[in-house]
């Protein structure tokens, strides 16, 4: 069987039809990931065992004619999402043998269907990064060019997707690290609404930007995976009491007469042209489905960043203080409580870790909160009028997913200013709480995957569903050859 | 960016850097501020009624006690346990 080119839904008819079994189906998984893991590094750990019992369960439930939409599937998950007694360590040294007690809203719902678990996927150290170069384990490879970089944070579901040895993954995305890694290896990544999915056990970075979702071969898949794990949970006061609906409702739906805005400044000097180019021919394949295009303009955007991290890295630093030594994680030595913990966090977190955490407290800390946090949270408030302006006159939003393809690893990782302003593209929608998924528009002349970004109104996941997925079949996709 | 406002940093992050490293970080975090302070050049003043990200308090769950984890499986992640939570041993 081709892996690479299953989708959920082939692979729930296969089983739904008896055509493979779902311990068949997880074998071919787990054999791939044996082959492949090697060279990719995209799993810190594989579950291969639980894997196979839980394959055997669902097997039963398929054979009842109880099946649901994932019943049987096998699927990734970021190692920032707890899972009980599957060791969760957020790539960091601090959480090495940490093992979880309970499991993630996320991971209950999917339970729920009887999903399987192939393993935890590496990702940047504690989701700070673009990278996956800072990965305590494993430091992931781009499928498509093992000496590149498959982006991040959630590199490792982005690249195990692209490798075919995950049909599908959870990933996080905080300021982009679910669509730009899909980006950069070739696949869907839809970051959804802040608060339609819960973050009950998903390990906190920056809890106002936060949000779990999908990473998979298309854009119909992203929204059969986010139609299990949405909805409104109790124990996260942020996630919405929204209907669950199906999210590919409108699938196959014309597009005639959608208005698509293209804000100027994202096609700016500092986007290759090989991106624009892709992105710009994607944006003329809409028009001749019967798309409208407009043009507009995001004032706000050069701005973007700093906001971005000043709010990020001062959530960070409140919420890391928790790693303290003490509760859990790694243990440091001091004669002291205060040197004992200094040693625990020096010893535990890496150097961009550390970096976020000073950044955090500068913006915090006494003669600089007002010139830096507050000035951030004015310019989140402006970002969102902008975004709202836009939207009165557009139905969605279409950008580049990042300025620039995979580059090589070791190119750009050690110099954290220039690894901020390469999330440009991305971070403006987790400031504004917006929906949008990522989809492969083109390749640059490396043979490298290019992304595009489609940009929604608030928990209007339907509508990019609907439009990425239009675009997805009119277009000639690449497979990664690893 | 100096010495010392890294040596305040360290201590409300609980850091601690070498003074070879505290000089290679100096470099980084001064860089990073320097991106930072491109947010001054925006002339917009943060409203706190407009912050649209509050939590309707209707929608919080109740204050109510309900069964919690075993207490077995809570600690097994501390250091050397039995029933214990131990913490480490400290001479001021």
């Amino acid at each position: 069987m081709e892996l690479k080119k299953q989708t959920l839904g082939s692979l729930r008819e296969m089983l739904d039809t008896k055509q493979i079994s779902a311990v068949e189906l997880c074998k071919e998984y787990t054999d791939s990931i044996k082959a492949k893991n090697p060279d990719v590094l995209g799993y810190i750990t594989v579950t291969d065992d639980e894997a196979l019992k839980n394959a055997e369960k669902a097997q039963e439930i398929i054979d009842k004619g109880e099946a649901k939409a994932l019943t049987g599937i096998p699927l990734a998950v970021k190692d920032n999402i707890c899972t009980d007694g599957i060791r969760t360590t957020c790539a960091s040294k601090m959480l090495e043998n940490f093992v979880p007690p309970y499991d993630a809203n996320v991971i209950e719902k999917l339970k729920a269907e009887n999903y399987v678990l192939l393993g935890k996927t590496s990702m940047d150290e504690f989701a700070m990064g673009g990278s996956t170069q800072t990965s305590a384990f494993a430091k992931t490879r781009n499928p498509f060019d093992l000496t590149r970089v498959p982006g991040g944070s959630s590199g490792g579901s982005a690249a195990v997707v692209s490798a075919g040895i995950a049909p599908a993954a959870l990933g996080s995305d905080t300021g982009g690290s679910i669509r730009q890694p899909a980006s950069f290896c070739g696949v869907t990544g839809l970051k959804p609404t802040y608060g339609r999915v819960s973050r009950y056990g998903l390990v906190a970075f920056a809890s106002s930007l936060d949000q779990i979702g999908p990473i998979a071969n298309n854009a119909v898949d992203c929204g059969t995976i986010l139609n299990v794990i949405c909805g409104k949970d109790s124990r996260d006061a942020t996630s919405a009491n929204k209907p669950v609906e199906d999210f590919n409702a409108k699938v196959g739906k014309d597009i005639k007469g959608m208005k698509i805005a293209l804000p100027k400044e994202f096609f700016a000097d500092s986007t290759d042209d090989e991106v624009k180019s892709a992105v710009l021919a994607a944006a003329k394949k809409y028009e001749e489905m019967g798309a409208t295009l407009v043009d507009c303009s995001m004032k706000s955007l050069k701005y973007a960043v700093s906001a971005y991290y000043l709010v990020a890295s001062a959530e960070a630093a409140s919420n890391l203080s928790r790693f303290d030594g003490i509760k859990y994680g790694l243990r440091g030595e001091g004669r002291t409580f205060d040197e004992m913990i200094r040693d625990s966090r020096t010893r535990g977190f890496g150097d961009e870790v550390k970096r976020r955490i000073l950044l955090g407290n500068y913006a915090l800390s006494s003669g600089y909160y007002d010139a830096y946090y507050l000035k951030a949270l004015a310019l989140k408030q402006q970002i969102i009028k902008e975004y709202n302006e836009i939207f009165e006159n557009a139905d969605v939003i279409l950008t580049p997913t990042a300025p620039t393809v995979a580059y090589k690893i070791g190119e750009q990782e050690t110099d954290p200013v220039k690894m901020y302003l390469a999330d440009i593209c991305t971070v403006t929608v987790n400031i504004a709480s917006l929906p949008a998924i990522s989809v492969p528009c083109g390749y640059n002349a490396d043979g490298m995957p290019i992304g595009m970004s489609l940009v929604g109104r608030k928990w209007d996941e339907a509508t990019l569903i609907q439009t990425a997925d239009a675009f997805e079949k009119t277009f000639d996709r690449r497979y990664s050859e690893v | 960016m100096d010495i010392k406002t890294i040596d305040h940093l360290c201590n409300l992050s609980k850091l601690n850097y070498t003074d070879e490293s505290k000089e290679k970080v100096m470099g980084e975090m001064s860089a990073i501020i320097e991106l930072m302070d491109t947010v001054k050049e925006f002339d917009v003043v943060y409203d706190d009624t407009k912050d649209n990200n509050s939590i309707s308090y209707d929608e919080v769950r109740k204050d109510v006690a309900k069964p919690s984890f075993p207490t077995e499986k809570l600690l097994s992640n501390t250091q050397p346990s039995g029933n214990c939570y131990v913490v480490p041993k400290m001479v001021d």
